[in-house]
């Protein structure tokens, strides 16, 4: 448990679009430090929590604070603290890219022009060139850039990869594994491209329909669900596996393949012996974890 | 479902559309009256279908060109030849409508009635070809339709539609051997395969996109990543250094900065420009061609004060932004505000500057005798200066609360340009509480309006 106060707290949070509920009853707590991983399908409510955090959107009911002020109160104090980038790429397309960098630094007193260079180089952004006219690749790579130049203690990342190439996605993974290392920075990283995603995230919360279904450490999480390969070592596997929680099962030809939730590793190693079989535990993909989830 | 009826649908199920059907039926109702009211052979009242036919040829070009351009389109089964079937189905069917109005022609026999409607079909389909051609032809051709009264007033002035009718009714057979084989060519036109392969995936803005800035902006973004990208203008590097200055000059917590900054958002490029000398001039001679055609224009010569407010609605308030600085709802309130006001002030000074430049004008301009008709010059009334100062935050109000439905945005726009414009073409009576009380009350709604927006409302996606 983290003792440390919450930089973000909803509590009750709805928001209704016309006849649609974005976010249901929503209760979440960021705590400081955490590279939190916010997963959900299209339409899950997601981006709309995102905005809620930086006071875009209001809630219907409930509230939701942040920097311990309410979000739609926050002003440059606050969102001073807040690196955001966003699924629209809504940037100012008539500057060049050094103007633009120059026109938002402007508004941060702790931009870091040394990591400005090193990003401007490592990811190739010509910052003579007018921003209309970039890629969706290298707009988003100019956009994590304007997020990050002045290090926010939160950086909220909706969607940040989708317009990257598998290079750029790697590089800006290892980019975000450097951000972490600094002490007390939070990240919030929703994408859709979860086997990054669990590269860096150390919390997760997975959202459907507006709801929250679960939200836990990652660690725990990696616990909770586990895959369990048998294969006879002579002859047909029994009937009955001695498994407790089995989610999903699959057998063909002495070997089985199981799924297993809230079954501890230890417990299963034991059931597993009673078996004249191979049997080998390991921990599942967050893909596969976020597909049970969402499907129960 | 054939693919036809499926394309045909989208007459009705583009609500945009409904707009220009409305349009497009005052102008037959338009064209009908002016045949029946004072019927008369040879005087071109009776072609205003036949010549709406090109405005129709354009708009439903670009209905198929719109779907030609998504790529799946090019792979679905008969698609690509559905264009040809859609534009000659539509062509077929208004065309007939239209030439059903020779047959009322005064002065015929039954089948010289029958033989000039068919000449009248005939025209309205090398009208209505001409403007699908156009509308392949051209990047955008919709914006062109704005075009259209001046084709009609000038077209009008000259005597062409006189000449028009008098073609289709004194010579159908030449008509109707054109109107065929027009018809065959823009057939076998149609028909070709590349055509398809030209469109497909190519982006563009559709005949009700304008108004639609997602798609506007996706289509600037694509457009400025092309090498033939005329537009790669940012700002100087001295208003560069004017604005980041004035914003230094504040506290990184202070309003000032964002006000600065959104000033240098908004002004920026205009700034830039204007500092070129090749920009300016061409700035002020464009300045001087205005003044000299409104103080042609009669009485609508005073649309100068009207016509700022029409073109600042595609400004956009730094309230609805996803681009995230540090500046909160508060920030975004004042930043607004102060942009709507330097705005208004500058526009205001600006509309002045020229109404007052045309007051000697007036003594020097000559008159202008065009067709038998004298032209006079005359000068703006400047007592209309407070029109912008009215107008622009009504404009700003009515874009903040429709800023997801731009259509209706631009028609309740159009709605008050045109209100403006008639009641000021029947003389306004001015006196000092007829000017403050609208221009206080405009103000006072917009500022409540902005306040509203900016602390109460979703600022960004679904509002």
């Amino acid at each position: 448990m983290n003792n440390e106060k919450p930089i973000v707290q909803m509590r009750k949070v709805c928001k209704r679009f016309g006849n649609i509920k974005a976010l249901d009853d929503i209760d979440l707590e960021i705590h400081p430090g955490r590279i939190i991983g916010l997963l959900g399908a299209n339409g899950a409510g997601k981006s709309t929590l995102l905005r809620h955090i930086i006071g875009l959107y209001i809630e219907d009911e409930g509230e939701c604070v942040t920097f311990g002020c309410k979000a739609r109160k926050l002003g440059p104090k606050e969102l001073g603290r807040i690196g955001y980038v966003h699924q629209e790429g809504e940037l100012l397309e008539w500057m060049t890219v050094r103007q633009l960098i120059r026109y938002v630094s402007t508004y941060y007193p702790n931009w870091n022009h040394q990591l400005e260079e090193k990003y401007v180089a490592d990811y190739e952004i010509s910052t003579k060139a007018r921003v209309g006219s970039l890629s969706p690749g290298q707009r988003q790579r100019l956009a994590i850039l304007l997020a990050i130049g002045f290090e926010p203690e939160l950086l909220i990342l909706d969607e940040p990869a989708a317009a990257l190439d598998p290079v750029a996605r790697a590089r800006f993974l290892d980019l975000l594994l450097q951000i972490i290392q600094a002490e007390n920075r939070t990240i919030i990283i929703s994408s859709h491209i979860l086997s990054d995603v669990e590269k860096v995230i150390d919390h997760a919360v997975i959202m459907k329909e507006g709801r929250i279904l679960l939200d836990s450490s990652f660690d725990e999480l990696r616990e909770r669900f586990s895959r369990v390969r048998i294969s006879a070592l002579g002859g047909e596997l029994p009937a009955e596996l001695p498994f407790e929680n089995v989610v999903h099962c699959k057998r063909s030809d002495g070997q089985a393949v199981l799924t297993v939730q809230d079954c501890p590793r230890e417990k299963l190693q034991e059931q597993a012996k009673s078996l004249n079989c191979w049997v080998e535990i390991e921990t599942l993909p967050l893909e596969e974890i976020y597909k049970i989830v969402v499907s129960s | 479902m054939n693919i036809l009826t499926v394309n045909l649908k989208h007459l009705y199920q583009r609500r945009g559309l409904w707009l220009v059907y409305v349009l497009l039926v005052l102008f037959a109702f338009i064209g009908i009256a002016v045949s029946f009211k004072r019927p008369a052979a040879g005087q071109g009242r009776f072609i205003g279908l036949v010549v709406l036919a090109f405005v129709v040829g354009i708009l439903l070009a670009i209905l198929p060109i719109e779907v030609l351009s998504k790529p799946f389109s090019y792979c679905l089964p008969g698609h690509r030849k559905v264009v040809r079937k859609f534009i000659f189905s539509v062509a077929v069917v208004f065309n007939f409508l239209g030439s059903l109005l020779f047959l009322w022609y005064p002065g015929l026999n039954s089948w010289q009635l029958v033989l000039v409607a068919c000449s009248a079909f005939s025209a309205g389909l090398i009208f209505y070809w001409l403007g699908v051609g156009l509308a392949f032809s051209i990047r955008n051709s919709a914006a062109w339709i704005g075009l259209w009264p001046f084709v009609i007033f000038g077209g009008g002035f000259f005597g062409l539609h006189i000449v028009i009718e008098r073609a289709i009714v004194g010579n159908p057979f030449g008509v109707i051997l054109v109107g065929v084989l027009s018809s065959v060519l823009v057939w076998l036109w149609l028909g070709d395969a590349r055509l398809a392969r030209r469109y497909c995936g190519v982006p563009g803005i559709g005949s009700l996109d304008a108004w639609n800035r997602d798609k506007v902006q996706k289509y600037r973004q694509v457009r400025a990543a092309k090498k033939w990208d005329k537009l790669k203008k940012h700002p100087s590097p001295w208003v560069e250094t004017f604005f980041l200055g004035r914003m230094n000059r504040y506290d990184y917590v202070s309003t000032g900065r964002y006000i600065w900054g959104g000033l240098y958002t908004a002004f920026g490029i205009a700034l830039s420009q204007l500092s070129q000398w090749k920009e300016a001039f061409s700035g002020v001679f464009l300045a001087l061609v205005l003044v000299c055609f409104l103080g042609y224009m009669g009485p609508g010569r005073n649309i100068l004060f009207i016509m700022p407010g029409m073109m600042i609605a595609q400004m956009r308030l730094p309230v609805y932004s996803s681009m995230l600085i540090s500046g909160g709802r508060n920030e975004r309130y004042r930043c607004a505000m102060t942009l709507v006001i330097t705005t208004a002030v500058l526009v205001t000074i600006l509309a002045t500057i020229v109404a007052t430049l045309s007051q000697p004008l007036a003594a020097v301009m000559p008159d202008i005798t065009l067709r038998g008709r004298t032209f006079a010059f005359h000068a703006m009334n400047i007592e209309l200066f407070f029109i912008p100062l009215l107008m622009i935050p009504i404009v700003f109000t009515i874009q903040l609360i429709y800023y997801r439905k731009p259509v209706v945005m631009m028609v309740l726009i159009m709605l008050m340009f045109m209100l403006l414009f008639w009641h000021e073409q029947f003389g306004a009576v001015i006196n000092p509480m007829y000017i403050v009380s609208p221009v206080v009350l405009s103000w006072v709604l917009f500022l409540l309006v902005l306040r509203y927006v900016c602390m109460r409302r979703c600022l960004v996606g679904q509002v």
